[in-house]
């Protein structure tokens, strides 16, 4: 039998090098794992769920640890968003629905992008769908969003005092469309903290990418038991 | 919050030189009172000012300096960084935004109001090896336009100056982020290693060789270098690789400042700046500003961690202002037992935001001066800075 796996240790082997060339950001070898895993006969969920989605859990544990940095995270994401674009349309075909549906935004008045693009990447690494309305986003195009895609939670983001209250607006229009009951808002950026969330209504702040992910999870799983 | 108080720091009898004043703070030597130094303004808020009471003049930094009365500090004007500049260009404009090309050959969006925001980046200089060698070009050291024409006659008032007077030293990190982009920058440390090797080393080697004249011919008082490589959760690169790429090439900048006597080497550098404190110490940059409470960079911490190796600017919560004169008064009091132990000069952790209003601003103005036993300097604004909130 040399040179000839069986198929179950077979998957298991591919399942496992994807994982680790995703934590490693190996861009190269996440898709080529990828493309032998479904070669090798894996169902794309359970490349997603066993390899891809577990990858990026652990890369926000090594954030937390201080072991990873925003780089390696970078290089991740973009891995697993490689790994997504050839899965996507098996996941389609399999009918495989996302977590939840994500509307991110960096609020009006404000056009900064980085963060929002990073608590992006790294819910998609988690199993969201991401819809990203863009920078400088009045009230109105966000709630558009969350009703066109049926979006459950939604995350804004602000790098200046003077751009925060654009938050509250939102959540209010959220209110006044009658949607807040069933999509979770969360914030984030370098002058928020935990107290302005509450003070504006928000159902979470994250201080960083990595722990949007619990975040946007907690949000969610407070929403469905209410 | 409006009692009469006993200033923090005894006068001297002798008055010191503002230059004087500034050297002994940072050496945690005696002084009559700390530097009056303030960081900045946005734009919208000497706007927002004006219709609260600020004359139509004051409209820059400079100004504003000069309105209130603020401690004088200046750089040489030493072209450091790239030489000649990118031509601005206009390339799109919308009923909110403008899509420009900036002097550093950055394609940005920013609002066409004028208000503040960090843009959004569109595109960027360098993205390929063979885009960095062509941009190096305008990083020449030995480009003559980096010393101004009448350097020479300037010198003999420098030489008699009674203010500090420093050099900014330029950026390790923060320009070639500038030039290619958050994340091909922070990536490129892991995946083209070799790329950001010779881009820094090529900074380093242009700040060595500009330097030269003005350590020559002035003793100056500091060196600043910026960088803005910290997000609120920590610096945009590891550790690591900040010892790997950045702290031998600050040795060398920073052992040559030290050989012309130049012993005050502060880095800006927003963010929560806590795991870099340590590298930038070891690298030679001895001094951190401004400190952004918000963030975690919080001066006391780095004082009981590091004692007298690390001196501090800043690290006064701007947002404690948005709050009003209670905060103010609890912001001021946390940062008075520091002051206290010289090597500090305390000011807004930021630029001051146009949402602090002009009353508050000159109540912190005035309780600062009152509880730090500054002066109130001979300045337009100090009749305004006494009545405040009386």
């Amino acid at each position: 039998m040399r040179g000839r796996r069986r198929p179950a240790l077979r998957a298991v082997m591919d399942i496992s090098s994807l994982r680790t060339a995703v934590v490693e950001g190996d861009r190269v070898e996440a898709t080529a794992a990828t493309r032998a895993g479904l070669s090798a006969g894996i169902p794309a969920r359970r490349l997603l769920e066993e390899a891809l989605i577990p990858a990026m859990a652990t890369v926000g544990d090594l954030f937390r640890r201080r072991e990873y940095y925003v780089p390696e995270m970078l290089m991740a994401a973009r891995a697993m968003k490689a790994c997504m674009e050839v899965l996507r349309p098996e996941l389609v075909a399999a009918k495989v629905e996302p977590l939840a549906r994500v509307v991110g935004a960096t609020v009006q008045g404000d056009l900064h992008d980085i963060g929002k693009n990073l608590v992006l990447m790294m819910l998609e690494g988690a199993g969201f769908e991401i819809v990203d309305v863009g920078v400088d986003c009045p009230p109105d195009r966000i709630v558009a969003a969350v009703k066109e895609h049926n979006a459950r939670l939604v995350c804004l983001s602000a790098l200046l005092t003077t751009t925060m209250p654009a938050m509250r607006d939102t959540i209010v229009a959220l209110e006044a469309a009658g949607l807040r009951q069933r999509v979770g808002v969360l914030v984030g950026g370098a002058p928020l903290n935990q107290a302005y969330a509450d003070e504006i209504g928000a159902d979470g702040y994250a201080p960083d990418a990595a722990s949007a992910v619990d975040k946007a999870k907690e949000v969610l799983a407070r929403l469905a038991g209410d | 919050m409006d009692e009469p108080v006993t200033p923090a720091i005894e006068p001297r009898s002798t008055p010191l030189t503002p230059r004087e004043r500034w050297l002994r703070t940072l050496r945690f030597q005696s002084v009559d009172h700390v530097p009056d130094e303030e960081f900045g303004y946005w734009t919208e808020t000497l706007q927002v000012w004006r219709d609260q009471g600020i004359p139509e003049g004051v409209n820059s930094d400079a100004a504003a300096d000069r309105f209130f009365g603020f401690a004088r500090r200046q750089r040489v004007p030493v072209r450091m960084g790239i030489h000649p500049a990118f031509q601005r260009q206009v390339l799109e404009e919308t009923d909110r935004h403008r899509i420009v090309v900036d002097g550093t050959g950055v394609t940005l969006m920013e609002n066409k109001d004028g208000s503040s925001t960090i843009p959004q980046f569109l595109r960027f200089p360098i993205d390929t090896r063979q885009d960095w060698i062509e941009f190096r070009r305008r990083l020449d050291p030995a480009d003559v336009a980096r010393y101004p024409a009448r350097w020479e006659q300037q010198l003999p008032a420098w030489r008699q100056r009674d203010f500090p007077l420093g050099i900014a030293v330029g950026s390790l990190f923060g320009w070639i982020r500038d030039w290619m982009g958050f994340e091909r920058a922070t990536t490129a440390c892991i995946e083209e290693p070799a790329l950001i090797e010779d881009m820094m080393e090529h900074i380093t080697e242009l700040t060595l060789h500009v330097l030269q004249r003005a350590l020559r011919d002035l003793q100056l008082d500091f060196a600043d270098f910026w960088e803005d490589m910290c997000f609120n959760s920590g610096p945009m690169i590891s550790p690591r690789l900040f010892r790997r790429f950045m702290v031998p090439r600050y040795q060398k900048i920073t052992s040559l400042l030290r050989s012309h006597g130049v012993d005050i080497i502060y880095v800006d550098c927003d963010g929560d700046i806590t795991e870099l404190v340590p590298l930038w110490l070891e690298a030679g940059v001895n001094c951190m500003f401004p400190l952004e409470i918000r963030a975690g960079s919080r001066p006391e911490q780095f004082r009981a961690t590091y004692g007298r190796d690390v001196l501090l600017m800043g690290g006064v919560d701007k947002t404690a202002l948005i709050q009003g004169k209670p905060a103010v008064d609890r912001e001021l009091a946390r940062i008075v037992p520091l002051v206290e132990q010289g090597g500090y000069i305390p000011h807004l952790d930021h630029r001051c935001p146009p949402d602090v209003t002009l009353d508050t601003y000159l109540y912190y103005l005035r309780r600062k001066r009152e509880l730090l036993g500054i002066p109130q300097p001979e300045a337009p604004a100090t009749a305004l800075v006494r009545e405040a909130s009386r």
